[in-house]
Parts: C-alpha cells; structure tokens; sequence
C-alpha cells in the first residue's frame, strides 16, 4: 500500500458536558500529518471522551475539530472519513474476516476487483491473508485486532484512532504487536491518536505524548522529553517518578534556581526563576542520580543508605537524610563499585534531568 | 463430573414429577381420541377408532380454522416482533432514562391487566361507537366507522397487545447483548443510520428475534380469550373450537382428536420455523 496524503488535526477549545460534568475541558491539541500522538492518562481523564468526538460517536459541547482546517464537529461520522480501532475489536460477528475489511469499501462503492485487492493488499499487511474466509469468533483476540486494524487502514481514512486497541491481550502479545503497529502506522503514514494508560506503550509507539488529568493537558512532549523532564507533579507521579521532593527557593537567577534538599544546597536549572523563600517541588529519576563516596568533590546531597538491592539491570539505593527519603539507581553491570547499607555517600543529582515542577 | 449429573438427578426430579403427571393426563386425553362418544356421563365406549381424525381432517370448515390458526399466529407473531424491537431499542438505548422506563411501566402494567380486562377495554376502544371510531368520524378521517369487532383486525390487534410484553422482554436481553462499538465501527467506516441498521444491528440481533418468534408464536397459537370476546364467534382459532366441542357439545374423542391435530402441527410449524431460521442465519452469517 503506498503512503497517504497525511492529515493534520487541531483541536480548538474542545469542551464536553455530560449534563453538568465537565469530561473535558478547553482542550486544545495539533497533532501534525502523519504523525502517532497518544493521549495518556488515568482512568476517567476523559481520554476515551476526546477520541470519540473525534470519532463523532459524541456530540461536542463547545470547540472546533479541525482536519485539514475543516471544522468536522458537526458532520456526521460515516462522513469523517476516519478508521477507528477498540478495545473489543467490534469486529462484525455475521461476517467473515475477508467481508469485513471489505466493509468500508463497500460502502464507497469502491469497484469490485479494486475491493478484492485492496481487501488483499490490507489483509497481508497484517499477516492475515491465510484467515480470510474465517469468522471472527474463530480468531485469537490478537488475530482479531489486526483485522480491525486492517478494516481500518484499507478505506485510507485521514485519521485513524486507536482506543486501548492492545489493552485486552497478554503482556507478550501485546509486545509483539507494539511494534506491528508502530511500523504499519510509520509506513502508511496516517495521522493517529492512540489511547492508552500504559506508560510503556505510550513512551514506545508515539512521536508526541499528551497526558491528561481531569479533562485537561497537563504536559505534551516527545516520549523522551516526557519521561526525563515531567513538568508537573501530577505528571511526574503518573510516569512513576519516585523522588518528588518539596523544598524552599534560596537563590534565583533567569537560568537557575538554588534549592534547599535535606539541608543542602542543590541548584537546579528553569528559565522562569523563582521568589526566593517560596516553597517548591522538585523531581529527579532514580537513574539520574549517581551514588558517589562521600568525600566525592561534586555538589551533591550527603545521605545514608537504608538499604541496597541488585535486580537485573539496577542496583536500587534507598538513601535518607534529616526526613528526607531518596531512591538512587545505579547500573549494576557497569559500574564496579557497591555501597553497603549504613554507609554515607553523596548524590549528585544530574542538573539536566532535575526539574522544578511547575505549579 | 459424576458427582454434578448425581446432584443434578435431584435437582430435577420434581419437575420429572410434574411433567410425567402432565404427560399422563395428556396421554389419556389422547387417548379418548381413539374411542366413540360416550352416553352422557361417560367419556368414551366403544372399540378402537379412527372415524374422530377423519371428522378433525375431512371436513373443509375444520381444516380453514387450523389453517387460518396456524397462518394469522405466524402473521401476528411477525407483526408484534416489528413492533417490539424499535420499543425493546428505545427502553435499552434512550439518552433520557424516563423514556425507557415510561414505556417499560406501560408494558408491565399490560403484563399485569388480566386478559378479561384487557378483551373488554379493546372492546371499548374498537367498537363501531368505541374510541378510535369516535376519533376517526368525528375528526372526518373516516366517514363510516371501520369495523374493527367480529373479524380478523380486532383479534390480531388484542393478540398482538397480549404478545407485545413477552417479545420485548425478550428482545431486551438481546438489545443489551449487543456490542455497540461495532455499530460504530460500522458508521465510521461509512455506513449510515439506516445501512448500520440493516445490515449490522438486524443481523446481530437475528438469533434473538428467531427465540423471541418462536416464543411468541407458540403463546398465540394458543389464544382462546381474545378470539372469543372480540371474534364473537364470528372468529374462531382452534382453542374456541376445542372448547365449544368439549363443554358445548360435550364430544370429549372430538375434541381430543383436535386437540392431538392441533398439537402436532403446531409442533410440525414450529420445527419448521426453527429449521427456517436457522437456514437463514447461517445465510446472514
Ligand atoms: N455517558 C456519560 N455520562 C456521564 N458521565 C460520563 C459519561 N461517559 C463518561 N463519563 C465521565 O466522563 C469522564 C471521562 O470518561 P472517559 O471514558 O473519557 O475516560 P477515560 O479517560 O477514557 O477512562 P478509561 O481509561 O477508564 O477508559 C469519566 O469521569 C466518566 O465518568
Ligand atoms: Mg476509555
């Protein structure tokens, strides 16, 4: 299948009621042509809400759907020209694997000979040539999702959604079909949005990841900007940042704030700058501090291991000083050296990776 | 295993109990079929016959009613399945819930009218001076009141009434059953409304619809009352028939042997209807 004519998506001040809740709340997003954006986020953050007024499965309370710069929020959903994929497949149950995919065509009245070849050309793109004549109650929860995807993809839709759609198969499948996706979405270059609150997914499938709360964005980055950088406590305790710290402001520039951590100064980069004497968080991954002897000449915080684990990769440091609780990782493979529990070290936290979380 | 078919053996026993009495005096019943008409006082005397079957087939008139039964019960059933699902949709899918639970109120308190009250109100309202009449000729939609009493359209609207809460009941759970990521998987691929409809919901509702035919064709088989009060003997399906022929003219073989053609060719049309849908679901399918 040769690549498509990418679209582009914004959404503009997208609201949604349901009677007096607000779902979602002045959502504005640009997802650019051709590129995988995932809204992740808890449960009930009004993810699967955004999608489906995409969809147009629901009905916008206030805001613009643009595709192209074409307001689509009142058109009707056979008229949106977008491939949806869910969570349960809702694969048609009365018809076979091949009737199907054929489905959207058929509704387009695509020429038949044109259809059977598409029909072929979408079905082995997802390995699913074999299966054609089978019915959807004879297929594995993974076969049936690469038939929805291939009934998707096959009508050449401008958009194509993706709810959950590896949320009901098992860990290993799910892997594999991970990276199905991504290459399918890459080649074919459609536009997508893909749903999910499973951080891995997320970090692995997308070009641009928006995590949302309570009906709004809270942060929209790259994956690796997301995950070294969270800029909001809400958003660095959903990715799992353990180390979220509050703190006071002693020193400000326009480049740099100094911060108070267990005593200690520890200076921090922003481009904003803070009132010194205002209290502040403060968030930093395990990884990104490194366990050095205490007489170890960098700034850093002095602390005492609690405890100390070998799992796998990592080493895994507990660390306290004065009431302040701190997880350190070290790569266990590389690095020579081993801190016993009760020994004090010093952590030097890596200034590009620790973040004043805005508040 | 062994240990759940043991406990299982209980578990049924009493319905065993119940059924092999049934099957007993049903046995019996038919049984007289096979007799000459007793003195009065008396069921059956005689040796063995098979001249009551040759009265139930032979005759032309006899015949018309199990025909006409078989053919407006089927008739009827199909009417009030059209009627059903759009209200069994309506009561699971409606955005406001009052709607659903307004219609479902209506329905139940339908199911829970007993028939004689039922008969009587659709003889208020259907008499040539009833409601609907009344409302037609006096808002000059009709001239002469349409006859809705004494013939077929009366009857078939009461039956259908009758029929209207077990076919939606049913059909509820089917409605409910269904998935409706797929109609919208449906839409999205560009299917409207009514395509969605035909092709995808209808087809996923099929097995459902044919339970529910199957049900309600077997409930109006039997009707008895609403022929009788608003047929006034005009109408007659084959229950009116065993009736009259037990406790009018008091041929019990008679009856019973319209009773056994009854039986056997509801079940013949009922296996046929099964049979019919099932072909038709694996062509869907
Ligand atoms: N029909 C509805 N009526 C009222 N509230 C609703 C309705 N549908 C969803 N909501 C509410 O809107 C919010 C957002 O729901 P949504 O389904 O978009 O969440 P989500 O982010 O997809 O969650 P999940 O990850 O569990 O799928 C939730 O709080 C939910 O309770
Ligand atoms: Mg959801």
């Amino acid at each position: 299948m040769e690549t498509l004519k990418s679209s582009t998506l914004q959404l503009r001040q997208l609201t949604k009621k349901y009677n007096n809740f607000e779902a979602v709340r002045d959502l504005d997003l640009n997802v650019p042509s051709g590129s995988l954006l995932t809204l992740l986020g808890p449960s009930g953050c009004g993810k699967s809400t955004v999608l489906r007024m995409i969809a147009g499965f629901l009905n916008v309370t206030s805001g613009e759907i643009l595709v192209d710069g074409k307001d689509i929020s009142r058109v009707e959903p056979n008229f949106r020209d977008i491939g949806m994929v869910f969570q349960n497949y809702a694969l048609f149950p009365h018809m076979t694997v091949e009737s199907n995919v054929a489905f959207g065509l058929k509704m387009r009245g695509v020429a038949k000979h044109e259809q059977a070849e598409r029909v072929r050309d979408a079905l082995a793109m997802v390995q699913m040539t074999h299966l054609a004549d089978r019915y959807p109650s004879q297929l594995s929860g993974g076969q049936q999702q690469r038939v929805a995807l291939a009934r998707a993809v096959v009508i050449k839709p401008k958009l194509l959604l993706l709810d959950e759609p590896l949320g009901a198969l098992d860990r290993h499948l799910r892997e594999g079909l991970q990276s199905e996706l991504r290459d399918l979405q890459r080649q074919l270059g459609i536009t997508s949005i893909l749903v999910t609150h499973d951080q891995d997914e997320a970090l692995y499938l997308s070009d641009y990841i928006a995590v949302m709360n309570g009906g709004c964005i809270e942060q929209l980055d790259t994956p690796i900007a997301l995950y070294d950088r969270p800029q909001t406590e809400f958003v660095a305790r959903f990715l799992g940042v353990p180390n979220i710290f509050a703190s006071t402001v002693v020193a400000s520039s326009s480049s740099e704030v100094t911060v108070s951590l267990g005593g200690q100064n520890i200076i921090v980069p922003t481009d904003t700058g803070k009132t010194v004497g205002s209290s502040c968080k403060i968030s930093v991954r395990p990884s990104h501090i490194e366990v050095a002897r205490s007489e170890d000449p960098r700034q850093g915080v002095t602390a005492v291991i609690k405890s100390a684990h070998e799992l796998g990769e990592r080493i895994v440091y507990h660390c306290e000083v004065a009431d302040l609780k701190i997880e350190a990782n070290a790569p266990r493979i590389s690095s020579s050296e081993r801190f016993a529990v009760g020994q004090s070290v010093k952590l030097v936290l890596d200034p590009a990776h620790t973040v004043l979380l805005r508040d | 295993m062994a240990k759940t078919s043991d406990r299982s053996k209980y578990l049924i026993s009493p319905a065993l109990l119940i059924a092999s009495f049934i099957v007993v005096a049903y046995g019996y019943f038919a049984l007289t079929s096979f007799f000459p008409k007793g003195p009065p006082g008396t069921q059956f005397v005689g040796t063995p016959t098979l001249d009551n079957y040759w009265r139930v087939l032979g005759s032309g008139s006899n015949q018309a009613v199990l025909f006409s039964t078989l053919g407006a019960s089927f008739l009827i059933s199909l009417i009030t399945i059209a009627v059903a699902v759009p209200m069994a949709m309506v009561i699971v899918r409606a955005k406001r819930e009052w709607v659903g639970n307004l219609i479902m109120l209506a329905i139940a308190v339908t199911f829970l009218s007993g028939g004689v009250t039922r008969a009587y109100s659709w003889l208020i309202l259907l008499g040539n001076r009833g409601l609907i009449n009344l409302g037609l000729t006096n808002s000059g939609i009709v001239d002469a009141p349409i006859r809705f009493l004494y013939n077929w359209s009366g009857v078939g609207i009461s039956i259908t009434h009758y029929l209207l809460p077990f076919a939606v009941f049913t059909l509820i759970g089917a409605v409910r059953n269904l998935n409706p990521s797929v109609e919208e998987a449906a839409r999205s691929l560009g299917a409207s409304r009514t395509t969605t409809f035909w092709r995808i919901t209808m087809p996923m509702l099929l097995p459902g619809l044919m339970v529910t035919l199957v049900l309600v064709y077997s409930i109006a088989l039997a009707s008895f009352l609403f022929p009788m009060l608003l047929g006034g003997g005009k109408v007659r399906m084959i229950a009116n028939q065993i009736y009259d022929r037990m406790f009018v003219e008091y041929d019990i073989p008679y009856a019973a042997a319209t009773a056994v053609v009854f039986l056997v060719s509801a079940f013949a049309s009922i296996w046929l209807i099964s049979f019919v849908a099932k072909k038709i679901e694996k062509a869907v399918s």
